[in-house]
């Protein structure tokens, strides 16, 4: 078992020679679509008289594009590879396991480049105009209507608001003045989460009258303007109990 | 499968998969081809993602809940921002470069960047074969660049637009390195830093002089130079190197002398001053750490980088003395940043007992080391002291130890030292030195020795007690009427009691200096980040 960030270099010391091979969208799109055991294809590799060729061959289900009803077009079968030399580059290939270990590991070197292209065909000519098509379609649109849009009158008042605003009103009134005891056990289970409250939201939570509130956090807490542009309450220190402060409730 | 082609050509086919499972993710190691990167030669590696950037994005400047934090701070900040249209790009783990370390510590480390636009518009897969002849077809998720990080020290940019400025005036480019080394233990750096500063130091010495650690074709040097870079020593340990360094040293002193004289034809002086000094570096005082070896390759800087030193050194003392709590041999602590330039001279001076002008500073050294362990800069702030000559120097003194305030601070701070811990018992260096990373030479016995003899020699020079009429006297009462008035620290008391004024030898002052202190016993504060004296009455 390996620890993170330990690499595994089998593939390295083995020097395991892979290709690395550039395909285009639309094959890879068609490779996705593969079933079973995840054949797309043959790769057959002719010699030449020295030269290795190279050509891939789609499966035959696979030619099927998808959004496409139109059965005119189809992915090309044929793709020769273009052979590379890596040139004088260290190219090699490391996996990270994706799910929760994340071992990493050297799987091999690249030795050879390729690049897949397909067979020119009247089907990859069709495909790849109707690609164009498509990426050439502006992403913005100005459309013409017909009727103007009408259910979005300015209202007097916000009416949606309106009403939230009675609402509040009916339910809340005026804040009753608590029992001082009970406002500064608020007061103390607040400032234990945080140190410094707004007096807005202290009246919010506390849900007593500005005044009366006030009152009580002079008795408590501090007002200070802390330098960070927003005046805010906190507890006088002997009541704080932040950190292993010495703490003195009256 | 495989199936014989006809004609001429023969043909092989092969089935190729895209297996479904998902575990394994690819992605590409690109090295440049100028690196010569061979993977089969490693032997482990470690490679983990580099987040330093995620302190970017974190922004944890409020602590979150309970002390310190403010009610619904993060809405607001975040309402803050939209309202700016501040932008924040997301911290996303998968972009975040990695780090590749090879070979454990001492191997080689990259640094590998994700390149953009890989999985645009065509996609890569990497084809393996399988034994059973097929090829498997895996896509790749991303594509890495990677450099290989440089091991040496690097300016910052600051300090790359501070020397570019002296460009022109700088010659001597291997100190600056060098300055920014001693710097960085001023401000306490962790030992660590200090034995693989000490360690790279030599190596850029040695680089610097045309070989790697080759300043002194010296094996002992060498096993020093190696001990340093083990740096399996913690602070202690690398006094204790530092110190048989320099009791090897010296016993190769002559040869290090014609090093120094090396040394110092190659360094591009401007400053005629130090002409001369080639035979002063023969001192046989051990304490002559302070000899500026490092004098030497700062002698090419102006005047200004003089006093700099010296401030440097004076920061450096003052770390010094609240670090270490001893007062060790001058030798140990003196040296403490050398580079091994420095140390060359030191050795030359430890080893030999020729009296060259370097006597001079040996023995200031030695007055220093004497009374205090002064780990500083000394050499440099020699050199800054020579060169910058002026600052201190009236000229007149060529052959009297040329003891420059720096170099009286540095004492006196040796001194205050003292006073706070007690008379501390001259230790052999080598072992209980925490003086950082400057090498030190293997010289614990040797420089014990001249030490002592050192420290002889000083003593009666500076009659001490009574100085000659002057206008400002070296009295107990001057210098508390000073304190009283305000804090100084060392090196502003030394200003005070100039040597020319006072009529004392720069020496004497010192000594004076400490014992009126350690009198006076003066309450110590702190204040940025050097240590002042006052009294309150």
């Amino acid at each position: 078992m390996s620890e993170k960030g330990e690499v595994d270099l089998t593939g390295a010391k083995q020097n395991t020679g892979v290709w690395l091979v550039k395909v285009p969208k639309y094959l890879s799109q068609q490779w996705a679509k593969a079933t079973g055991r995840g054949e797309v294809g043959k790769l057959r590799i002719c010699k030449n008289q020295g030269k290795a060729e190279v050509s891939f061959t789609l499966n035959e289900e696979l030619t099927a594009i998808d959004g496409m009803a139109d059965k005119k077009v189809q992915a090309p079968r044929e793709h020769p590879f273009t052979m590379q030399t890596v040139g004088g580059q260290t190219l090699a290939v490391f996996t990270e396991t994706s799910s929760g270990e994340h071992k990493i590991a050297l799987e091999g070197v690249v030795v050879q480049r390729a690049e897949c292209r397909p067979a020119v065909s009247e089907s990859y000519m069709k495909l790849k105009r109707i690609q164009i098509e498509e990426s050439s379609k502006p992403v913005r649109l100005s459309q013409q209507l017909e009727k103007a849009v009408t259910n979005n009158y300015k209202p007097v008042a916000n009416h949606a608001y309106n009403l939230e605003y009675e609402r509040k009103k009916k339910e809340e009134g005026k804040r009753a003045r608590a029992d001082k005891q009970q406002v500064l056990d608020m007061l103390f289970s607040a400032f234990e989460k945080h140190q410094y409250y707004n007096i807005k939201d202290l009246v919010d939570i506390t849900k007593q009258p500005v005044i009366y509130l006030k009152e009580i956090l002079r008795d408590i807490g501090i007002y200070n303007v802390k330098g960070t542009h927003k005046n805010t309450w906190e507890l006088k220190p002997e009541y704080r109990h932040y950190q292993g402060e010495e703490k003195t409730d009256d | 499968m495989a199936s014989l082609g006809s004609s001429s050509s023969s043909a092989t086919e092969y089935t190729v998969r895209v297996p479904k499972n998902t575990t394994k993710k690819y992605s590409i190691m690109a090295f440049n081809a100028g690196d010569k990167v061979n993977c089969s030669t490693w032997t482990q590696a470690r490679m983990e993602r580099d987040m330093s950037a995620r302190r970017m994005y974190g922004e944890e400047e409020m602590p979150e809940g309970a002390a310190g934090s403010e009610f619904g701070k993060k809405q607001r900040e975040e309402a803050r921002r939209k309202k700016f249209g501040i932008v924040t790009r997301e911290f996303k783990v998968e972009d975040q470069p990695w780090i590749l370390k090879v070979n454990g510590k001492a191997g080689k480390r990259f640094k590998g960047q994700k390149k953009g636009g890989v999985t645009e518009n065509a996609s890569y897969y990497i084809f393996t074969q399988c034994p059973d002849g097929a090829f498997e077809a895996f896509p790749v998720h991303g594509w890495y660049n990677f450099t290989p990080l440089a091991k040496h020290r690097t300016l910052t940019a600051e300090e790359a637009e501070e020397e570019w400025g002296r460009r022109n005036k700088v010659v001597n480019h291997f100190s600056i390195m060098l300055q920014r080394r001693l710097r960085e233990q001023e401000r306490g750096e962790e030992e660590e830093d200090e034995t693989e500063k000490a360690g790279k130091k030599k190596k850029k010495k040695g680089g610097g002089r045309g070989g790697d650690l080759r300043i002194h074709d010296l094996e002992d040097d060498l096993d020093m130079s190696s001990d340093d870079s083990d740096s399996s020593m913690g602070e202690d340990g690398e006094g204790k190197s530092k110190a048989k360094k320099e009791k090897e040293a010296k016993g190769k002193a002559k040869k290090k002398k014609r090093k120094s004289s090396e040394n110092e034809a190659m360094e591009d002086s401007d400053d005629g001053d130090y002409e001369g000094l080639e035979v002063d570096y023969m001192s046989d005082e051990s304490s002559s750490e302070e000899e500026p070896e490092k004098a030497k390759p700062s002698k090419g800087e102006e005047h200004p980088k003089g006093i700099d030193e010296a401030s440097e050194s004076e920061e450096e003392s003052e770390e010094e003395k609240q670090n270490e709590e001893e007062a060790k041999e001058e030798d140990e602590e003196e040296d403490g940043k050398k580079t091994p330039v420095q140390m060359e001279k030191k050795k030359k001076k430890d080893s030999s007992g020729e009296s060259d002008s370097s006597d001079d500073s040996d023995i200031e050294g030695e007055a220093a080391s004497a009374l205090f362990m002064v780990k500083k800069r000394t050499p440099p702030k020699r050199g800054g002291g020579r060169g910058s000559g002026g600052s201190s120097r009236t000229g007149s003194r060529p052959g009297t130890p040329s003891i420059d305030s720096a170099a009286t601070s540095n004492t006196l701070r040796a001194a205050a030292n003292k006073l706070e811990q007690g008379a501390r018992k001259r230790q052999p260096q080598g072992p209980g030195t925490d003086t950082p990373a400057a090498k030190r030479l293997k010289m614990e016995p040797s420089s014990q020795s001249p030490a002592p003899s050192g420290k002889s020699t000083p003593q009666p020079q500076s009659g001490k007690s009574t100085p000659s009429s002057s206008d400002v006297q070296l009295t107990e009462e001057a210098v508390r009427r000073y304190l009283i008035r305000k804090p100084m620290t060392t090196k502003d008391l030394l200003k005070k009691f100039q040597t020319k004024r006072t009529g004392l030898s720069s020496e004497q002052t010192v000594n004076v200096l400490a014992q009126i202190l350690k009198r006076l016993n003066p309450e110590r504060k702190n204040v940025n980040d050097k240590m002042h004296f006052y009294l309150t009455e």
